[in-house]
């Protein structure tokens, strides 16, 4: 009796085996998932395939000698919605489409237009779906124009994407947001998400290149505006997201026209909520530390004088670029993308209770006093500048 | 068979009588029923000696025997017949006895220093065997047995299974005493102790134990002694007999017993407190008890300096998991986790497996039936054609069956990878039980993924856990865990700081050394 159960409980561990194997050259490979919504309300998926025959270097694999073709192959489909859509792919496709090495997920302008909600539903009820996928905004073209664009230094324009999405995150250059980031903001308290924005760049109109141009802010799950770069980086200021990133100034200390270009190496900001009575503001807190990466007119950084007054340049300019952020959200969009009501639920949950309902109202209207403390470290090899005399 | 009867009355009997009985029977007075029964016994074999001759004025008779290229011929002419044949004639013939011949031969004439006296015919017979010269005179119910052995024997050479870069080169060899030889060499001490048995019906193989009194625990010596005596096979041919006789599990796939052909390894782990089986006509001399992490422990560890040797030691382990896991971890992430894998190199194995017949499991399962062929073919081959071999082999399985498209270079690449890791672990008889287990591994980890691998693996942990070696757990010092002894486990520590013995092996004397620098 005992050999029989455990002989049993071996075979029910053994017989479960099998069931999900699939072998690695029976799938084909996304990379690069696009979302969008046409003009019926439509769901449309386009999905970029690798043909990874074509893409391997080696001359062996069985495959070698035909001469090696475009790497990459794109589908579209289309349902009443994103699940039915993408299980129409199994009518023209002779391999399952494999998800799961797939790092961003594309939103057309419509779709971010008229509410990404059920496309979030549907990505985050699939397993195969990375969590951790980058959600990008694609305007200037459409989704298939983005997976064909021509100009290329990657293999294929999904990988160029990816290497540029994570160029962004090393230089803070642009907004990067991914799947788990933005389905945490949309289910936290008054604050509201943003998602970076892809142009694609066309000539003589054909889709040739893309490149990132500022973010655009939502509400809730529907896009309702854009943010330039400039303002882009406001908000990255007060997020916390910037490192390494370059700082231009186009004027002199002593107000002459020229570019002085710095490194910001390290940054944080503070945000503290004030309540004075009914009275609300808020304080946003910069400091940070540069170093000059480059400059047009002859300083002398040896002077300490000279030091303070870039400083103080440095400092106008992030102030505006982070004031010019918060008129469009505050003022143009009313949308609380930085989280100063959560801010202030955290610090004064009591007066968040009474005036939760009319936040709304209030935002807008709310005084957002802005300080920047610059500090300048290095100024690279040079400390004299190069005098031609 | 009249012809005994009548001569010898009817106390005596015919060769199958004696071949039962010879053990237990004592030397008769008369020599010439001495010679008939040993002849009977004996005379068949046509490498036996019988010598007669006379002693002295008085023509006593005696006759020794010997056997024919086990002795030391030169030893038995100039120190036993020589003296004897020549000499006797000096002796006063009128005052000899019988008795008083034998006496003076034994305490004056044989002039070699290992003689003793022998009363049983079963005990002469086994001397004899053995190399030894029994000498009979007559009148007198006792033999001198003279240590005469001598054999041709391989001399001592290089390790083979074992070398090392610096260290020792000498391994011992087939003779058992150059072993204890090459042992009692290293250890100069009285508490040294050499005993010895015989095991084997038929071979009577000489089996020595060898321990450090005071270190090694008493009653791991004991219990080896049972072991071995409870022994009845009818022979013992080499020490992996012994060993299989004597370990724990005799159904477990790892060993449990180490054996060394290095006489300092033996001579070191003598003095941790274990205890050495050395048995005659084997090079491999058995240890026990004996732990887990022994047979990732080189000899050179100990001689190289310890940073190297700790850095060693790690890698061998990661080429142990390596050997056991690295092909199953393949083809469960190729079949069933393709997430796991970079996407580069999941796009590239994709592109290799395109248009590769079979499953990655077959392909894998495949490769490595082959490769085992090869190493098979290559320790058989003779070392001429073995060469040829490898390299035929080589190509076949690796650059011609990639081209061809029967497997994706991947596969090539791990099973070769496994197959050099294999070889990395010091101890070749741990090293083959991974790669049995490795086919297990493979059918699991092609079954049921990771969980089947982590099923597996943790199955083999628990059946490690659950072994002993003559009372010594086998994952010792990790489990039990003893944090004092992981000094010599995934780290070699300077000797200078090696203070003590690991306890569960020694007991009751722990201390290596009163002197530290630290």
């Amino acid at each position: 009796m005992k050999k029989v159960l455990s002989l049993l409980i071996i075979l029910s561990l053994l017989l479960t085996g099998c069931w999900d194997k699939r072998e690695i050259n029976e799938l084909s490979f996304v990379q690069g998932i696009g979302m969008d919504i046409d003009k019926d309300k439509m769901c449309n998926i386009t999905v970029q395939v690798l043909k990874p025959a074509n893409l391997a270097t080696s001359s062996g694999g069985g495959g070698g000698g035909a001469a090696a073709g475009k790497p990459y192959e794109v589908y579209s489909s289309r349902g009443v919605d994103f699940a039915k859509a993408f299980a129409n792919f199994n009518t023209e496709l002779s391999r399952t489409l494999f998800l799961q090495h797939n790092e961003i997920i594309f939103i057309g302008e419509n779709l971010a237009r008229s509410g990404i909600y059920s496309m979030l539903d549907f990505i985050t009820r699939n397993p195969e779906f990375r969590r951790t996928s980058y959600l990008v905004v694609v305007t200037g073209g459409t989704l298939d124009d983005l997976m064909k664009l021509s100009k290329n230094v990657e293999k294929y324009p999904y990988k160029e994407i990816l290497g540029m999405i994570q160029n962004q995150r090393n230089t803070s250059s642009g907004y990067v947001c991914d799947v788990n980031h933005f389905v945490e903001t949309l289910e936290t308290e008054e604050v509201q998400p943003i998602v970076g924005r892809l142009e694609i760049v066309k000539k003589d109109g054909k889709p040739q290149h893309a490149r990132f141009v500022g973010a655009a802010a939502f509400k809730y799950d529907k896009m309702i505006g854009f943010l330039s770069e400039e303002q882009t980086k406001g908000i990255m200021w007060m997020d916390n997201f910037i490192k390494n990133t370059s700082l231009v100034i186009d004027k002199g200390p002593k107000g002459d026209k020229t570019h002085i270009t710095f490194t910001v190496i390290k940054a944080k900001s503070s945000i503290t909520p004030k309540v004075n009575g009914d009275d609300v503001s808020f304080d946003v807190k910069i400091n940070f530390e540069s170093n000059m990466t480059e400059q047009d007119a002859v300083y002398n950084l040896t002077e300490l004088k000279m030091i303070k007054s870039l400083e103080d340049l440095q400092e106008q300019k992030v102030k505006s670029e982070i004031e010019d952020a918060l008129n469009a959200i505050q003022k143009k969009y009313k949308v609380d993308s930085i989280g100063f009501g959560q801010k202030l639920q955290e610090k004064y949950p009591k007066v968040w209770e009474k005036i939760k309902d009319r936040w709304n109202e209030i935002y807008p209207n709310v005084k957002i006093n802005v300080s920047v403390k610059a500090s300048l470290k290095r100024s690279g090899l040079t400390s004299k500048p190069i005098q031609p005399r | 068979m009249s012809f005994w009867n009548n001569k010898f009355g009817d106390d005596f009997m015919d060769r199958s009588y004696l071949i039962e009985n010879y053990k237990d029977m004592n030397l008769y007075d008369d020599i010439d029923k001495n010679l008939d029964v040993l002849k009977a016994l004996l005379k068949q074999s046509s490498d036996i000696i019988f010598r007669e001759f006379r002693i002295g004025e008085k023509k006593v008779k005696a006759f020794l025997i010997c056997v024919d290229g086990l002795v030391d011929k030169a030893l038995i002419n100039n120190n036993i017949i020589e003296p004897i044949t020549l000499e006797t004639r000096k002796l006063d013939g009128n005052a000899l006895t019988k008795k008083s011949v034998y006496e003076s031969l034994l305490n004056y004439f044989i002039t070699t220093a290992d003689i003793k006296e022998e009363e049983k015919i079963g005990d002469i017979i086994d001397s004899l065997l053995d190399g030894d010269t029994p000498l009979i005179v007559d009148g007198v119910r006792k033999s001198i047995i003279i240590s005469t052995r001598g054999w041709e024997q391989r001399s001592i050479s290089e390790s083979t299974t074992e070398a090392v870069v610096r260290g020792p080169k000498e391994a011992f060899v087939e003779t058992l005493r150059v072993n204890t030889s090459m042992l009692r060499r290293r250890i100069k001490n009285p508490n040294f102790i050499i005993e010895s048995l015989k095991v084997g019906k038929y071979t009577k193989t000489n089996v020595a134990i060898a321990y450090i009194k005071d270190v090694a625990k008493d009653e791991v010596v004991e219990e080896v002694k049972n072991r071995l005596n409870k022994i009845d096979i009818d022979g013992i041919v080499d020490s992996g007999y012994l060993e299989e006789m004597i370990e724990d599990n005799p159904f477990s796939p790892f060993p449990q017993i180490e054996h060394s052909e290095r006489p300092d390894k033996i001579a070191a782990e003598l003095l941790e407190g274990r205890v050495a089986i050395i048995s005659d006509g084997s090079p491999e001399v058995l240890v026990v008890p004996t732990i887990f992490v022994q047979f990732f422990q080189s000899a050179e560890d100990y001689y190289e300096r310890y940073y190297i040797s700790t850095l060693f030691r790690i890698l061998r382990l990661a080429a142990m998991l390596m050997s056991l896991t690295l092909p199953s971890i393949y083809v469960a992430a190729v079949t069933y986790h393709q997430e796991m894998i970079p996407s580069p190199l999941a796009i590239s194995i994709a592109a290799q497996r395109e248009g590769v017949p079979f499953t990655t499991l077959m392909e894998a399962f495949l490769m490595e039936f082959f490769f085992e062929i090869l190493r098979e073919a290559g320790i058989r081959l003779p070392m001429q054609v073995g060469q040829a071999v490898s390299i035929v082999g080589a190509l076949v399985i690796g650059q011609a069956a990639v081209q061809a498209g029967l497997v994706s270079a991947a596969t090539v690449i791990v099973v070769a990878l496994t197959g050099i890791a294999s070889f990395s672990i010091p101890a070749f008889n741990i090293a083959i039980t991974f790669r049995l287990l490795r086919f297990a591994m493979l059918v699991v980890g092609g079954t049921l993924g990771f969980f089947g691998i982590i099923m597996a693996l943790m199955m083999i942990l628990a059946h490690l856990a659950s072994l002993e070696s003559f009372g010594v757990p086998y994952l010792s010092p990790l489990a039990p865990s003893n944090t004092r002894e992981l000094n010599d486990v995934f780290i070699r520590i300077p000797w200078w700081a090696k203070i003590f013995r690991p306890h569960k092996v020694a007991g009751q004397n722990v201390k290596r050394q009163n002197y530290s620098r630290s």
